[in-house]
């Protein structure tokens, strides 16, 4: 009986879908071309996919196929991956590895004397490896041994360069470096593997994937492979190129369109995500979180999406947290919820907990720089400068990471290297575009404005916070700062105009109006009683015309020398209260400036909240 | 020479009618209301062109013939205040005319959304403002133009408008000026200009294209910057020059008069423009409060009704009847249409200013301090703002703060005898003696309005026992008195007439303390004194009949009765 018709029909049963009928007759081709290697595998294929998986396993291992064939070795662990027995799946794979060898040698060899069998396994035996590769580097990330894993993984796409599993793994689980992740691609086997044109469309959306926001580049404009500007992917990784150069609006209008086209495109969520919480869009997080629940209930962006929304819109941390461990719960490696779940307890200044899940984090993305940053960032508001500096070592062309070092200067009092710092991470800013347009920057420029005004560079600091107002106009704090600087300036007018309006914008500013009543005790200390003081003369002529003492009869002659002597006293009484006020001067900066350090470390906080969800 | 300057500038009438009817169809185009009346009412006042004269429409581009029918429709929603619908179907657009409406929509709905939400204007003291959210993108989006070069005079007017809206005055000031001369007859560019001009030197330090319109801009801001004589100068010279039936001049000139306080040529000006232009609304609320410092009651009635029966939803409307209501004291009345006034439009100066003065009547610092605040807010240049905010910090016993509001109003009207009055009350609280008598003094020598301050300073000087300056100073109260004729209710006539009685006889003065003594019985509260002092000096003079030149020795003993005396007289005066 010539079984090849029924093998072809199982095929098309099974591109079709159909696996009951596929499976019904593998059963029964197994049987009749008494259980040929190649009719147990299918037979085998057929249990899996109607998620059969001891049965599947059990059909290969009972006839000991799985040491004799890739195929079948690579489909029985796969079984075991399936039913989460990790360690058997392992085993499988690793006792075989002698023979799978064997295997791989002696199949080459009979590829000479049995070329038949090979064609009809369909699979080359790099392709298998590299699949063995994978699923292994797959095991060894359920079984939390991340260094395995991630050579598995490396080892899969060196086999078979169009593997894109193994790399979207490695890199969308951040387990390298962006430094390894470079070497790493560069040392592929391309030009081995694909054809010419091949190579450089491999190698524009290999590169295309790799991490972006550690360093904010340029974009990468599409070269010569036309055509693919308006594929999805191509378009997500452009937005969040705008997204780690903080333009959001930009990345807004990719992702916005993406989500149009696709409505859950799967790398483009967490982008949208970012996106939306960047913006202050709760409305439209808040539909299309609900939506992702809905139908997306097992994936855990969509818990991500909603722990997002409460954590954007404020006093809801609680209901944060506990979507976000949902998310995590689902998926252990997602990072993302670690980092929302990190930032949830930093909104409240609840360090420690915070700490902690942005170390879980840590851990789970090896490669990636931005736990570390956190982590960095917790330490110096505890106060803990020195490990901040050591948590911040990593990374260091972000501006961002750059910027919480000056930070950390700036609280050990070392104004200038925090003066050099910041201006370093501006340069980096800089580079990106001709001038920082973001309003993300704006806590920079105020630092700089800060540390300006402590290396009493007055009128620089005045520059940069205004630089800063014209990123974000009517911020409370900046113009408290500029109000300072002025006060400091001894220009107690503008200063007072300054802390008024910090006031008018933030009323319980405690800092403005405490520097506001010294400033006008000194200000009224310091100015004339009125304006112009040319009139005297012409009081003293009025005074020699005593029409009075006509009309009372009276002659007095004694004349008002009132005011040449009220002159003099007035110089004295101005000269006095002056030097005083130096001293009381000298002293307030540095009590005051207490305060306003605190100020300057709530806009960080502002800054790190802000910058949420950036992996 | 400058007349004869000034009337060949505006020797073409025609030329310029013609600028103001092509400038009234650009705005009317760009829904750029309150620009297209003050060119309309300037164009009223001059005479008609004939049919050949008139200018030619405004050139049409490929570019507005491709956005026509967007444009078109955008407008419509535009003038029916769908704002964020009018922006929606504008996007996209490129000519110049479609890209103003399309920002200025989004512009006017960020504006919309914060009114609506700022309905309760001061109700309880919210944190943080309300702010128009749309501006900052507005502004990042315009300023990227504007690098650009591509802004025309009407968008470089509205980029100009968001940068004061966030307080980025500097910025905004150069890009009005910039507006102005990409458009100079766009009024409304001037116009903003002009709130952001707080001094003379700064404007002066501005470049501004020459173009007749400038004249306008400059009568404006002299009398804003209440340099009243200049003003005055411009506005007759444009009068001059063939203006002479606009109602705006007249209106500004009227106001110009309320400024320097010349109520009554500012009432008779007033009364014109009422006749000429009896359902005019705009400048009625200045008009009120003259009627009301001149506490013409009837008047006042009679204004208020008739612009309630024009319209009672106008701002002006509403501050008129809340003056009204205000000159009958009833307070709480008068402060719910001060609010109902800044409901329907939260920067009307006027009214927030007015609403503080009521709150003060009701004793409510804090709502006060609230309301005088928006109005420096609307216009730092609004000297009775900061006078009333001096006011409130002056109950609130903080006299610092008192003592620098009074400073900033000062500053702005430095020959205002008020100010200086008032910032000598909180020197004298700060105990600061000497810059208290300086502010008296000047105060009298700037000439004197209430005629307070010569009594302050008599007072002082006399707690400082100066007795030889108090009686000086009565003395020049005394006379200031007299001499300007009408009885003022506060006068204490009396009290100066009393000290200078003592002090005379202290010194042995007779017949003029015996005068003085004589004028104190024409008072009732000193007329016991009078009759006592009198009584006294005749005690004296019985024994001392023979006059002895060493009576005048022991002056200066003397004069310590008169220091305890002193302060003992002050208290009973002091209210």
């Amino acid at each position: 009986m010539n079984l090849d018709s029924l093998r072809k029909r199982v095929r098309l049963y099974i591109d079709q879908q159909q696996y009951q009928s596929a499976l019904f007759w593998a059963d029964k081709i197994a049987s009749l071309s008494h259980e040929d290697p190649q009719d147990i595998y299918w037979l085998a294929q057929c249990l899996y996919l109607t998620s059969q998986y001891h049965r599947a396993s059990h059909a290969l291992r009972s006839r000991k196929l799985d040491k004799l064939y890739g195929a079948c070795q690579y489909l029985a662990a796969r079984c075991h991956y399936a039913a989460k027995e990790f360690q058997q799946a392992l085993d499988i794979l690793d006792a075989e590895e002698p023979a799978s060898k064997k295997l791989l040698d002696r199949s080459v060899k009979e590829d000479s004397g049995k070329p038949d069998s090979a064609k009809d396994w369909d699979m080359s035996p790099a392709s298998i490896n590299s699949s063995i590769c994978l699923l292994r580097g797959k095991i060894y990330d359920a079984m939390d041994n991340r260094p395995l894993a991630t050579s598995s993984y490396k080892e899969a796409l060196k086999l078979d360069v169009y593997c894109f599993e193994a790399f979207d793994l490695l890199t969308s689980h951040h387990m390298l470096t962006a430094q390894e992740e470079k070497e790493f691609l560069d040392s592929l086997p391309l030009s081995q593997q694909c054809i010419d044109e091949e190579e450089a469309l491999l190698h524009f959306l290999f590169e295309n994937k790799l991490k972006k926001y550690n360093k904010p580049s340029d974009l990468v404009v599409p070269e010569m492979v036309n055509g693919l500007q308006d594929n999805l992917d191509v378009v997500v990784s452009l937005a969040e190129r705008h997204y780690y150069n903080c333009d959001f609006k930009m990345c807004y209008k990719h992702t916005s369109m993406v989500m149009v086209k696709d409505p859950f495109h799967a790398n483009c969520l967490p982008v949208h995500i970012g996106t939306l919480v960047e913006l202050g869009k709760a409305n439209e997080l808040f539909y299309l979180s609900h939506k992702l629940v809905d139908l997306y209930p097992n994936n855990p962006v969509s818990w991500f999406a909603v722990g997002c929304y409460y954590l954007m819109v404020g006093h809801k941390n609680e209901h944060a947290r506990r979507y976000l461990s949902k998310a995590t719960t689902l998926e252990r490696t997602y990072g993302p919820a670690w980092i929302a779940y990190g930032h949830s307890f930093a909104v409240e200044s609840e360090h420690d907990q915070a700490m902690a899940a942005y170390f879980t984090a840590a851990q789970l993305m090896k490669g990636c720089h931005l736990p570390m940053l956190y982590i960095g960032l917790e330490y110096g508001l505890t106060n803990n400068s020195k490990l901040a500096d050591q948590a911040l070592s990593i990374a260091p062309e972000d501006p961002f990471v750059i910027h919480e070092v000056a930070v950390v200067a700036f609280q050990n009092g070392d104004w200038k290297t925090a003066e050099r710092l910041f201006l370093d991470a501006m340069e980096m800013i800089k580079a990106i575009g001709s001038e920082v347009t973001v309003d993300k920057w704006e806590p920079l420029l105020n630092n700089l404005g800060h540390v300006c005004r402590k290396l009493k560079k007055y009128n620089q600091a005045l520059e940069y916070h205004r630089q800063a107002l014209v990123l974000i106009p009517q911020h409370a704090s900046t113009y408290a700062a500029i109000g300072y600087v002025h006060s400091l300036m001894g220009d107690f007018e503008s200063a007072i105009d300054y802390f008024h309006t910090a006031l008018g914008l933030k009323r319980d500013d405690t800092f403005s109006v405490t520097m506001l009543g010294h400033c006008i005790e000194m200000y009224i200390g310091d100015t004339d009683a009125y304006i112009g003081t040319d009139i005297n003369d012409k009081v003293q002529g009025n005074l020699n015309t005593p029409a009075l003492m006509k009309m009372l009869n009276t002659s007095e002659s004694s004349d008002l020398v009132a005011t040449p002597r009220l002159e003099d006293n007035n110089i004295t009484s101005l000269e006095t209260p002056l030097s005083n006020q130096d001293k009381i001067m000298l002293e307030t900066p540095l009590r005051l400036s207490l305060t306003l350090d605190c100020d300057m470390y709530e806009s960080d906080v502002m800054l790190d909240t802000l910058s949420d969800t950036s992996t | 020479m400058k007349m004869a300057a000034l009337c060949s500038e505006f020797g073409d009438l025609v030329q310029i009618k013609k600028q103001l009817i092509s400038a009234i169809s650009l705005c009317k185009d760009r829904g750029l209301l309150h620009s297209t009346k003050w060119a309309s009412e300037l164009a009223f006042a001059l005479d008609p062109l004939p049919k050949d004269e008139l200018p030619p429409a405004a050139p049409f581009t490929e570019e507005d013939a491709q956005d026509l029918d967007a444009f078109t429709l955008a407008k419509a929603y535009f003038d029916l205040k769908e704002y964020d619908r009018a922006a929606y179907f504008l996007k996209g657009c490129c000519s110049q005319k479609a890209y103003f409406l399309y920002m200025y929509s989004r512009y006017l709905s960020g504006e919309k959304k914060k009114d609506d939400e700022t309905v309760d204007s001061l109700g309880p003291l919210e944190k943080g403002q309300v702010r128009n959210e749309a501006l900052r993108e507005l502004r990042v989006e315009l300023s990227k133009k504007h690098t650009a070069g591509e802004l025309d005079g009407f968008t470089l007017y509205l980029y100009g408008v968001v940068l004061r809206k966030l307080d980025l005055l500097k910025e905004a000031v150069d890009v009005f000026v910039e507006a102005i001369h990409a458009l100079p007859l766009h009024w409304g560019a001037w116009l903003e200009l002009s709130n952001l001009v707080t001094n003379i030197e700064m404007l002066k330090s501005l470049s501004l294209p020459d173009c007749w319109i400038k004249d306008f801009f400059m009568a404006h801001m002299y009398t804003e910057l209440q340099m009243i004589k200049e003003a005055l100068q411009k506005y007759q010279n444009l009068i001059e020059a063939g203006f002479s039936k606009s109602t705006y001049i007249i209106s500004q000139i009227a106001v110009a008069y309320h400024n320097i306080r010349d109520i009554d040529q500012a009432l008779a000006l007033f009364n014109e423009l009422r006749d000429q232009d009896p359902y005019r609304i705009d400048n009625m609320d200045t008009f009120s409060n003259l009627l009301y410092v001149k506490s013409m009651k009837p008047e006042l009635s009679y204004l208020a009704h008739n612009l309630v029966e024009i319209d009672k939803y106008r701002v002006e409307t509403c501050c008129v009847i809340g003056n009204y209501y205000s000159l009958r004291s009833q307070h709480e009345k008068a402060a719910l249409y001060f609010q109902r006034a800044l409901k329907l439009n939260p920067r009307c100066l006027g009214a927030w200013t007015l609403m503080g003065h009521e709150y003060m009547e009701m004793k409510n610092t804090s709502a006060a301090i609230q309301a005088y605040r928006h109005a420096i807010e609307v216009n730092k240049r609004d000297y009775r703002a900061w006078y009333g905010l001096g006011q409130t910090y002056e109950i609130l016993k903080m006299p610092f703060y008192c003592l620098y509001y009074y400073r900033k109003a000062h500053q702005l009207r430095p020959n205002d005898s008020r100010m200086l009055v008032a910032l000598g009350e909180s020197y004298e609280k700060l105990s600061q003696q000497v810059e208290a008598k300086k502010c008296y003094w000047r105060a009298y020598s700037v000439g004197d309005v209430e005629k307070m301050a010569l009594l302050k300073l008599a007072k002082l000087h006399e707690q400082l026992n100066e007795s030889d300056d108090a009686a000086q100073c009565y003395m020049l109260y005394i006379q200031d008195i007299f001499s300007c004729g009408e009885q003022l209710e506060h006068a204490e006539v009396s009290t100066a007439l009393r000290y200078l009685g003592q002090y005379y006889f202290k010194n042995k003065l007779y017949d003029e303390a015996s005068l003085c003594a004589q004028r104190c019985c024409d008072y009732n509260d000193a007329r016991e004194e009078g009759k006592a002092l009198l009584r006294q000096i005749s005690q004296v003079r019985d024994q001392s009949e023979t006059p002895s030149a060493d009576l005048f020795a022991p002056l200066s003993n003397n004069n310590t009765p008169v220091r305890r005396v002193s302060p003992v007289n002050l208290i009973s005066f002091t209210p």
